[in-house]
C-alpha cells in the first residue's frame, strides 16, 4: 500500500524566484520523512508538487517510478492534512471524513462502518453528528486526520499540521502521527519547521534552505555529521569554530584553534579554509587541572537555564564555545576570567564545510 | 457597565434610527394605509376610509397580468444573471491574478458609468431590424431575412434588464467567494473530487447567501425597472413601474398603493425566506474562525 517517492532534479520557478532549485529526492514506501526548514525554504512547495496542488518548471516527480506530472491532485492516491486544516464548515464530522469515500461511490452501511472505524482510530467516536465548527483545536485536528486517513493513502502529507496548537496538544498530536504511521504503514511526509517535531518522528529528514536540500539523513546524523555550518546551527549546534589550520596524519586530523590543538572527525577533503569546526555541546566535560589532550579556556559567563548552567568559554582569540554544566555546580570558581580545563569525548569535534555561515569579519 | 454606557450608545443610535423611520418606514406606512382607502373619479379625491376598492382595482383591465408577468421576468433575469454572474465572479477571484481581476472588475463596472436610459437605447441599435445583430446574422447566412422578435419583445426586455443589472449579482457573489478559503476547494481535490464535484458540493453550498442576495437584489431592482421596457418592450408592454405610474396620473393613490403594497408583500415574502433558507444576513457578518 506504502508508496515509494522520487524526486529528479525538480525546480519550480515562479518568475525570477527560484522556490524550489534543482532538488533531488528519493523517498521510501513506508519511510516517515520530514521536511524541515524555516519559512520560504521550499518545503511547502515540494508537499504541493507531491500532492499535484502545483506543476514544477523542470524535473520529474514519481511515484514507484512512475511519473505522475500528467495526474491532477484527485486521481493521486495522496491526501493531505492541511495545516489550516480546510474542514468543510458546512458538513458534519461524519460528512466530512466521508466526503471522499461518497465521491468513490460508497454509501449506506459500508460508508458508515469506515466513518466509524476512522473516528475510532483517532480516538473521536461518536463524534460523527457533531458541528465541526464547534470542536476543539485538538479535535479538529483529528477530524483533518480521520478525514484523510479514512481515504487508506498511499502517501499521507503533513503541512505544518501542530501550528496554532498548544504545547501539551503538539504532544499528543505528535505521538498521535507516530502511532498512525505505525497502525497505516503508509508513506508519512511531514512539513515543519519545529526540530523537535521533526526528530522525535521521522526515519529520515532532510533539511532544507532557499530552494535546496542541504542534508537529507536519519536524524541523529545530523548530530554526527552535519553537512555544513547552516545545518549544523540548524539542528542546535550553535559552537562553530574558524580553525587557524587543519593538518592530517595517518588518519589522524588535528586542527588548532587560539593556539591550541583538538583532534576533529573529518569527511572527505580537508580544507582549511573552507572549514569550521562543529562542537557538540554534550560532549564536553570540565576536565582536572592539567588534564592531558584538554583544553585551557577563559570563563566568559555562566548563565542559568533551569535545569542546567551554560557556561560560556573563550579561546585566547576570542572565538568562543559553550558547555552545558549541571545547574548546582559550584560557580564560584568558573567567574569571569578563571582559566578552566576542557575536555573533549570521542568525536567531539568534527570538521564540516562552512557553506551557510557569513564571511569572517 | 451597560447601564452607564446606554445613554451614549443610545444618542449614537438616534440619528439612524430617526432617518430609518423617516426616509423608510413612513413612506411604506402612508402606501399600505392609502391603499386601502377610497378613490372618487369624478373628483380625483381620496377619502380616508377603509375600502378594498383599491385592491379590486387590480384584478381589472388586466392589471394583475402585469403584476405576474413582472415577478416572471424579475424572475428569468434574476436567474439569467446569476448564470452569467457565477462563471464571472469565479474567474475573478479565482482565476484571475490581481492586476487582471482589476482590470475585469473595472470591466464590469465602467459601463455603469452611462446612464440606463442610453444604455437600454444602444440596445437597440444592436438587437433592431437593422441593427448590428440582424445584419452580422444575415452576412454569415444563418437567416435571410432580419428577425424581428429581436427588438420590441420580451426577448429584448429580458436582454436589457440583465445588461443594466448583471453588476449586482456579480458583486454580492464576489463578497461571498471573497470569504471562501481556497484550501477548502484544494482539500475537496485531494480527497477525490474533479471540478464539477467541488463546485457542487463546497462552492456552491459555501456561496449560497451571496447567490441568494444576487439574486434579490436583481429581482427587486427588475421591478422597480421601467427604462428598459419602455426603450425595448414596443407598444404595449407593461410591467409594475409603467402601471403604477399609469395610474398615478389620474391619482387614483389608493390604487397605485394597492400594487404597491402587494410587489412589497412579495418582496418581503422572498426575502424573510431566504434569510430563513440560505442565511443571507451571514453575507454582511463578520468571518468566524
Amino acid at each position: 500500500m506504502a508508496i515509494s517517492i522520487q524526486i529528479d532534479r525538480v525546480s519550480r520557478e515562479y518568475g525570477p524566484v527560484k522556490a524550489l532549485d534543482d532538488v533531488t529526492l528519493d523517498i521510501k514506501a513506508g519511510e516517515f520523512f520530514t521536511l524541515l526548514g524555516s519559512s520560504g525554504c521550499g518545503k511547502s512547495s515540494l508537499l504541493k508538487l507531491i500532492g499535484g496542488f502545483d506543476r514544477q518548471t523542470s524535473g520529474r516527480v514519481a511515484f514507484d517510478g512512475k511519473d505522475v506530472g500528467n495526474l491532477p491532485a484527485n486521481k493521486r492516491p495522496v491526501n493531505t492534512v492541511f495545516q489550516s486544516l480546510a474542514l468543510f464548515p458546512h458538513m458534519s464530522v461524519a460528512q466530512n471524513v466521508g466526503y471522499g469515500l461518497r465521491l468513490k461511490g460508497l454509501s449506506g452501511a459500508s460508508l458508515d462502518s469506515r466513518i466509524n472505524d476512522a473516528l475510532d482510530l483517532v480516538e473521536l467516536s461518536g463524534f460523527g453528528p457533531r458541528d465541526v465548527n464547534l470542536l476543539s483545536g485538538g479535535q479538529r485536528q483529528r477530524v483533518a486526520l480521520a478525514r484523510a486517513l479514512v481515504m487508506e493513502p498511499g502517501i499521507l502529507l503533513l503541512d505544518e499540521p501542530l501550528t496554532g496548537l498548544d504545547e501539551r496538544l503538539r504532544q499528543q498530536m505528535r505521538d498521535e502521527f507516530g502511532r498512525l504511521h505505525k497502525r497505516t504503514g503508509a508513506t508519512f511526509i511531514l512539513v515543519t519547521h519545529n526540530q523537535d517535531e521533526a526528530l522525535s518522528l521521522s526515519d529520515r529528514m532532510a533539511v532544507m534552505h532557499k530552494g535546496r536540500i542541504e542534508q537529507v539523513d536519519a536524524p541523529a546524523c545530523f548530530f554526527e555529521m552535519p553537512a555544513n555550518a547552516f545545518v549544523a546551527r540548524f539542528v542546535g549546534i550553535d559552537t562553530l569554530l574558524r580553525p587557524e589550520k587543519v593538518v592530517s596524519n595517518a588518519g589522524q586530523t588535528v586542527a588548532t584553534v587560539g593556539g591550541q590543538t583538538l583532534a576533529v572527525r573529518t569527511q572527505g577533503v580537508v580544507d582549511a579554509a573552507a572549514s569550521v569546526i562543529a562542537i557538540r555541546p554534550d560532549r564536553l566535560f570540565l576536565a582536572p587541572q592539567g588534564a592531558p589532550h584538554a583544553l585551557t579556556l577563559t570563563v566568559v559567563e555562566t548563565t542559568f537555564r533551569g535545569l542546567h548552567r551554560d557556561l560560556k568559554l573563550a579561546f585566547s582569540d576570542g572565538q568562543s564555545l559553550v558547555i552545558a554544566i549541571e545547574a548546582d555546580t559550584d560557580i564560584g570558581r568558573l567567574s569571569a576570567g578563571q582559566q578552566v580545563a576542557v575536555g573533549l569525548k570521542p568525536d567531539a569535534a568534527v570538521l564540516i564545510s562552512s557553506a551557510g555561515l557569513p564571511p569572517a569579519g | 457597565m451597560t447601564g452607564s454606557r446606554l445613554p451614549i450608545s443610545s444618542a449614537l443610535m438616534t440619528p439612524p434610527l430617526l432617518s430609518i423611520l423617516a426616509f423608510g418606514l413612513a413612506p411604506l406606512t402612508i402606501v399600505v394605509v392609502w391603499s386601502f382607502w377610497s378613490w372618487d373619479p369624478s373628483t380625483y379625491w381620496i377619502k380616508p376610509d377603509l375600502s378594498l376598492a383599491g385592491y379590486a382595482g387590480i384584478l381589472e383591465a388586466g392589471r394583475w397580468t402585469v403584476i405576474v408577468s413582472t415577478l416572471v421576468k424579475a424572475f428569468a433575469t434574476a436567474l439569467l444573471c446569476l448564470l452569467i454572474a457565477y462563471p464571472t465572479a469565479y474567474a475573478v477571484h479565482f482565476l484571475a491574478g490581481r492586476r487582471l481581476s482589476i482590470i475585469l472588475l473595472a470591466l464590469i463596472t465602467i459601463p455603469f458609468f452611462t446612464s440606463y436610459l442610453i444604455r437600454s437605447f444602444s440596445w437597440r441599435l444592436v438587437l433592431g431590424r437593422t441593427g448590428v445583430l440582424n445584419s452580422w446574422l444575415q452576412d454569415i447566412g444563418i437567416i435571410n431575412a432580419p428577425l424581428d422578435w429581436l427588438l420590441f419583445s420580451n426577448f429584448a426586455v429580458v436582454v436589457g434588464l440583465v445588461a443594466s443589472y448583471l453588476p449586482f449579482a456579480t458583486f454580492p457573489l464576489l463578497l461571498s467567494m471573497r470569504r471562501v478559503d481556497p484550501t477548502f476547494l484544494a482539500a475537496a481535490q485531494d480527497l477525490g473530487a474533479g471540478f464539477w464535484k467541488s463546485l457542487t458540493s463546497i462552492l456552491l453550498p459555501l456561496t449560497m447567501s451571496g447567490i441568494f442576495a444576487g439574486f434579490l437584489f436583481v429581482f427587486v431592482m427588475v421591478v422597480g425597472s421601467s427604462t428598459e421596457v419602455q426603450m425595448l418592450g414596443g407598444a404595449g408592454a407593461s410591467i409594475v413601474s409603467v402601471m403604477i405610474n399609469d395610474v398615478m396620473r389620474v391619482a387614483n393613490y389608493p390604487l397605485a398603493f394597492a400594487i404597491s403594497t402587494i410587489v412589497l408583500i412579495v418582496i418581503f415574502g422572498l426575502v424573510l425566506i431566504g434569510n430563513r433558507m440560505f442565511g443571507l444576513a451571514s453575507l454582511f457578518e463578520d468571518q468566524s474562525p
